[in-house]
């Protein structure tokens, strides 16, 4: 008996949406995440991410895709244990080329923008969560990519750290219109979200009306 | 440069698991570089006993003598050999010599001998017979007809100093010639074959003995080290330019010594394949480890855009950087071992009459550490530290992110 992790869903999100995609376990939150992030391909249907044909990119460049267009927040945080949190962030910058120089001073800009600075230096386990997921949505968008995907960000996180964390990224949503959706159970990311896409059963069952699509997806 | 900081910042991760393979590598290229230190020393040895007891570095005869040695096959123009030598750079000395065999004769016994007529200013730049006389003293042309003889050959024919030695021998004409000698020297070199096999007379008297006039059989060169062979072979070939010379190096003179050195490097070389099988199981199995436990991290750097050549470039930095912590430990101690019996010696007295079998004399060898053994050995360490990285480093490379990610 064939199981449809994502089953007829078609969903356009415009650029600078903050949406969560919620449902149950098993709904098809993650695989439709791991969809847009060029991680997974699905066996029919399209992706397009502004303007990039997701569906139809080769799969030996769809790290660069990944590395272009798209910035991940994972649940466990998985910053680079043996860099610090400077080198943390220079590290898609790196993959991308830039030099030294610019991507020192690019990360040293977002540590400062948002207030964690004083921690540049240190590795990742001598932060705490909630430090750590700061500095993973940092490093999510010190590229500058069209979408964040986000995948269950505040789950190891305290309520406290997790209201920080929204914050951080309410307001790079608003002041870069950086694109967010995030996979979630957490109510206080529901609330915060503009727009929340409810799935149940690899379908949509519940959806915002988007205004003008600039993310297609129908898988 | 980020990618190098990280390849040898997960190098010491698990510091204990790098050290030990480190170690391993370390101890065993040491081994390496001391065996190969031993072995060239020993070789070294084996060819300058060779070389300083008869044989020269270098013989050149008339074309076709080392092959059917006859007394009628005379050096062609001696004085034009003569500038030929030299010649040549790094010279230490030569001499011309008569040789030929006949039968040695004391009133108590008689045997056959290699009969070899040199002038004693000469031989002595050449060869060191003089200075492992035991009793009498060297050759000298104030003392009537003097023969100096082995000690092994001394016993056989019951002769001390002093006795008459009468030499037979088939002269260049065909005739048979005879004279007496007198002892007037034994010596011991340590080599069975040359204290029980060969007689040393004056270069004149053996001219009479074989009636060869002024004509001699052979001239012998030493150099200062058995390395400037090849070039003073050619440089010979290209001053002398005769047909009718034949110019042998000391490997065709005595093949015996080649091969046996031919022989200890086959026996090296199995020993450091052994050696560097185990280091690659050491390596491998420190990286597939270190990969293992890695797999989330190399599935959020391709998530995040890393390609798969950058993974393997990553894994092959963090092998390159075990290996090169593994190759300096190892230089330096095999280095320091090496160095340290190359002035102290390695003393083989227990193996001393089986090592006489190979040319060996003394009881001591030197070890012998070479810029080229150093060179070759690191780079074979390298060079199997990434062909062995090249399998855990494809296979991390061959890792789906998406399952990476959350492996646990």
């Amino acid at each position: 008996m064939d199981v449809h992790a994502l089953n007829n869903v078609t969903l356009a999100l415009e650029r600078g949406s903050f949406a969560a995609i919620t449902g149950p376990s098993g709904s098809g939150k993650t695989t439709l995440l791991n969809l847009l992030g060029g991680l997974d391909r699905p066996d029919a249907g399209r992706i397009q991410i502004a303007g990039v044909e997701v569906t139809t990119t080769p799969a030996d460049k769809l790290a660069d895709f990944r590395l272009r267009h798209v910035g991940f927040v994972f649940q466990a945080f998985n910053l680079l244990p043996v860099l610090n949190v400077v080198e943390n962030l220079e590290f898609t910058p790196a993959l991308q080329g830039v030099s030294k120089v610019e991507r020192r001073r690019r990360a040293q800009d977002l540590l400062k923008a948002v207030g964690l600075e004083e921690i540049g230096s240190k590795r990742p386990n001598e932060l705490s969560g909630g430090q750590q997921q700061r500095v993973s949505v940092l490093r999510a968008i010190i590229t500058e990519p069209e979408l964040v995907l986000a995948d269950e960000p505040t789950a190891n996180l305290d309520s406290a750290n997790a209201s920080l964390l929204l914050d951080m990224m309410e307001r790079l949503n608003r002041e870069k219109g950086l694109t967010f959706i995030f996979s979630t159970h957490d109510p206080q990311v529901m609330e915060r979200a503009l727009r929340v896409v409810r799935l149940r059963d690899g379908a949509v069952i519940a959806d915002d009306t988007q205004t003008h699509p600039a993310i297609s997806v129908r898988a | 440069m980020l990618f190098f900081s990280m390849a040898w910042r997960n190098v010491w991760r698990n510091r204990r698991r790098s050290l030990l393979t480190v170690m391993a590598i370390g101890l065993g290229l040491a081994f390496n570089i001391f065996l190969r230190g031993v072995t060239d020393g020993w070789h070294d040895e084996m060819i300058d006993n060779s070389v300083r007891a008869e044989i020269g570095h270098i013989q050149i005869h008339r074309a076709g003598y080392h092959e059917e040695p006859s007394i009628n096959k005379t050096l062609p123009d001696p004085p034009e050999v003569e500038r030929a030598i030299r010649g040549l750079p790094n010279l230490l000395g030569y001499s011309f010599r008569v040789i030929g065999s006949g039968l040695a004769s004391t009133a108590e016994n008689s045997t056959g001998v290699e009969i070899l007529g040199v002038d004693p200013a000469q031989e002595r730049t050449v060869t060191t017979v003089q200075r492992v006389i035991v009793s009498g003293q060297y050759l000298s042309s104030g003392v009537g007809r003097p023969v100096l003889i082995g000690e092994l050959l001394a016993r056989r024919l019951k002769a001390s100093l002093g006795d008459k030695l009468v030499l037979v021998v088939q002269a260049a004409d065909g005739s048979m010639g005879a004279q007496l000698f007198r002892v007037t020297g034994i010596f011991r070199s340590g080599s069975p074959e040359l204290d029980g096999g060969i007689v040393y007379i004056l270069r004149s008297d053996a001219q009479d003995l074989f009636w060869l006039g002024d004509r001699v059989t052979e001239a012998v060169v030493l150099l200062r080290s058995a390395r400037e062979v090849p070039g003073a072979v050619t440089a010979l070939q290209r001053n002398l330019r005769r047909d009718d010379a034949e110019i042998l190096p000391w490997w065709i003179v005595e093949p015996f010594i080649k091969q046996l050195i031919q022989l200890d490097d086959a026996f090296f070389y199995v020993i450091a394949l052994i050696f560097f099988v185990v280091i690659s199981i050491g390596i491998l199995n420190t990286l597939m480890m270190s990969i293992f436990e890695r797999t989330r991290e190399f599935g959020v750097m391709m998530a995040l855009g890393t390609k798969p050549g950058q993974i393997v470039r990553l894994v092959l930095e963090e092998a390159f950087g075990l290996g090169l912590v593994g190759l300096g430990v190892g230089c330096a101690l095999g280095s320091a071992a090496t160095l340290f019996f190359a002035k102290e010696g390695i003393n083989l007295a227990s193996v001393k009459a089986g090592a006489a079998v190979t040319g060996i004399t003394s009881s001591v060898v030197y070890t012998e550490l070479t810029q080229v053994n150093l060179i070759y050995s690191s780079i074979a360490v390298l060079v199997v530290v990434l062909v062995v990285a090249l399998y855990p480093a494809a296979r991390a490379s061959r890792l789906k992110p998406i399952h990476a990610i959350r492996y646990v």
